[in-house]
């Protein structure tokens, strides 16, 4: 089902239907760190900057068995939207056990991004576009960047944890699934750890 | 060496069990006792527990449930005829008096609820039962045939195929603050000779008041259940909202079988007494706190679009939220959701002020329903005589052992039909098993039921073995 839906949100957010439109009200305080982004990892990540025409942001760690490198064995691959947002995700799973992690940007926008939700009711489908994430927990400051958890997430971040912040007039998220081998408390601390090792890529 | 019989190793095991191990011990260590008010002696009826604490949360009157919770269900080893039951009879009275000697029927003392089901009085009792059991004079009428005040529970619309449908002769409650009140009290029921335990059930209750991470949440998070970090901090139950709130439980007596005229016990063998639902749910709470946003948790426990304030808890539920069956639909056409307390309440409150047969007033939105139901780490029963019939399995796993007292097995039927979208005009709304739609109910998974008469106190010990020729 999970897959599923990962899958349609792939899709989705290929053909810019999906997690579209934002503002730019507030300002980003993250900056880069002095961890660099592995340099088998690099030419991906600088070739979705360039395509986007933004800077986008490496993670240097990433929770074992993964890595971050665009298109390698863990790649779902990085799609980009109509509006140039993009999603690097990353997953690794065997039976009963799933490390996912993604990787997000809106450039030039930072209000929360709509996402589509469908209900049938009384033999219908009624659609109303709802925020991609909820449930917002008070912002913290980790290495610089101040964050904000989001614990209810939608489509290809269902069931993730997601910490969101501004740079610059973009919103950024990173997120990982809650699943086995890890639970809540292991997956903040692994957003935690990405986070300390954003390296911000920009098109060159 | 002495062999054991079967009903004594059953009985040995089941009391092993009854103190909870090492995880609900906790229960004591991070749990602390409410004050409680007195009771003026026990009551007629058996479900009813005076002295619990009222207090005020976000300016809503909220009934303080007992801590600690124990639920024994068994099947009796006795021959049926009337000198044995007599004295099987007089052997359980003496227990429970035991049980509740010295102490007072509030959660400081103890609360023992008795309750019969179907099996018992169709194989001991069947002509007695045929005569004094009251007849659901509503359910009569709408059905065209007799309709007893207990019948067989069924597989709801939302349960799942492989739900048990229990057939226990007997089950005892056991409520109270006091951990020893209620593990003592069920040692003492499982020493019966003429009991063979068929399960035993643990659980606890009790919200953060009075500030500070209530005892759901600690034990959720003691024992590592999924989702446990996401259980607000100072929430009654599992599922992040309070359940006791006064406006949204029947008034004590509400749920006797004679108070509404639901049935024709006035007078008769069983006034005092009342209907048991008994049944146990898992409660998927990573899927509830990472999956339905607060808007969602409201709209779909309450009602859609109810105002609520981010992040609170206790949620006006009087007779001025009511919601009514055209309420239901309007939601369910305009947004594919239902509230679990709307739909519910279209069965559950009092359509018009109505007089009970005690003289009390009950104003129209009253509450009927009687609710006494706890959390749990079982998975699903802490012990259980058919470990593979009850799919037993090793870890704590969060649920709800759902305890409710209502007038009638078919009160209790409209109600849980309600639920899942079957509403009393005959409506039924079409939604698939888990529909997100359903909201609470698309992460709730009953695995067991059973409906049970609750005699009133006095004819608690085997009802109608007295009245056999």
């Amino acid at each position: 089902m999970k897959r599923s839906l990962l899958a349609l949100a792939f899709v989705l957010l290929t053909a810019g239907s999906a997690c579209s439109g934002v503002d730019s009200s507030s300002k980003a305080r993250a900056e880069t760190t002095k961890v660099s982004c592995p340099a088998a990892w690099r030419p991906g990540w600088q070739k979705l900057a360039n395509r986007i025409g933004a800077p986008v942001y490496c993670p240097s760690w990433v929770p074992s068995p993964l890595d971050a490198k665009i298109g390698g064995q863990w790649s779902s691959g990085a799609s980009v939207g109509k509006d140039r947002s993009y999603l690097a995700g990353f997953i690794w799973f065997e039976k009963g056990s799933e490390v996912h992690i993604n990787l997000r940007g809106y450039p030039g926008r930072t209000a929360i991004p709509k996402c589509r939700n469908d209900e049938q009711a009384g033999g219908k489908r009624v659609k109303t576009y709802i925020p991609c994430f909820a449930d917002a927990k008070k912002p913290k400051t980790v290495a610089g960047y101040r964050v904000t958890l989001y614990t209810v997430n939608r489509d290809a971040d269902q069931w993730h944890l997601l910490y969101a912040w501004r740079r610059n007039g973009s919103l950024y998220t990173v997120s990982e699934h809650v699943a086995p081998p890890f639970g809540y408390q292991r997956v903040l601390q692994n957003l935690n750890k990405m986070v300390q090792s954003l390296v911000l890529v920009r098109p060159s | 060496m002495p062999r054991l019989t079967r009903r004594e190793l059953l009985a040995g095991a089941a009391a092993g069990a009854v103190a909870g191990g090492a995880l609900y011990e906790l229960v004591d260590r991070l749990g602390r006792t409410p004050s409680r008010a007195s009771a003026a002696g026990f009551p007629t009826e058996q479900h009813v527990l005076d002295g619990v604490r009222v207090v005020q949360d976000d300016g809503i009157e909220v009934m303080v449930p007992p801590l600690h919770h124990r639920i024994v269900t068994a099947k009796l080893r006795v021959d049926g005829d009337k000198a044995s039951l007599e004295s099987a009879q007089k052997e359980l009275e003496r227990t429970l008096d035991a049980i509740e000697d010295g102490r007072e029927p509030t959660p400081a003392g103890i609360g023992v609820t008795t309750a019969w089901g179907l099996p018992y009085f169709d194989r001991f009792v069947p002509d007695e039962a045929a005569a004094h059991i009251p007849v659901d004079v509503r359910a009569t009428r709408a059905k065209g045939h007799k309709i007893k005040a207990l019948s067989h529970s069924i597989r709801f619309p939302s349960d799942p195929r492989d739900v048990v449908l229990e057939a226990n002769d007997v089950v005892f409650l056991l409520r109270s603050d006091d951990k020893d009140a209620v593990a003592d009290g069920a040692k003492g029921l499982l020493a019966l000779e003429f009991l063979e335990p068929t399960s035993v059930r643990i659980g606890f209750a009790g919200g953060g008041f009075e500030g500070g991470m209530s005892l759901p949440k600690r034990m959720a998070l003691a024992a590592g259940i999924p989702g446990a970090d996401l259980v607000p901090h100072t929430s009654e139950l599992f599922l992040g909202f309070t359940s006791t709130q006064k406006a949204g439980l029947g008034p004590t007596r509400i749920a006797n079988f004679e108070t509404l005229g639901y049935t024709n016990a006035k007078g008769g063998y069983f006034e005092g007494g009342t209907h048991l639902a008994l049944s146990h749910i898992f409660e998927d709470l990573e899927a509830w706190y990472l999956t339905f946003d607060f808007r969602d948790r409201v709209d779909t426990t309450f009602d859609p679009g109810m105002k609520a304030k981010p992040g609170a808890q206790t949620i006006p539920q009087g007779p001025r939220q009511v919601a009514s069956v055209r309420n239901v639909k309007r939601s369910f056409q305009k947004t594919g959701t239902i509230g679990h307390s709307a739909s519910l309440q279209t069965t559950s409150r009092l359509l018009r002020d109505t007089r009970g047969s005690d003289g009390t007033h009950y104003p129209k939105g009253t509450a009927i329903p009687h609710r006494a139901d706890f959390n749990t780490l079982d998975n699903p029963f802490a012990w259980s005589a058919q470990p593979q019939v009850d799919g037993m399995a090793d870890g704590p796993k969060a649920g709800v052992h759902f305890v409710v007292f209502n007038p009638t097995s078919d009160d209790f039927k409209r109600n849980r039909l309600a639920m899942d979208g079957v509403l009393p005009d005959g409506t039924r709304l079409p939604f698939q098993r888990g529909a997100r739609g359903q909201g609470l109910n698309s992460v709730l998974q009953t695995t067991h039921r059973q409906n049970f008469l609750v005699p009133p106190r006095r004819h608690r010990s085997f009802p109608l073995v007295e009245l056999l020729p």
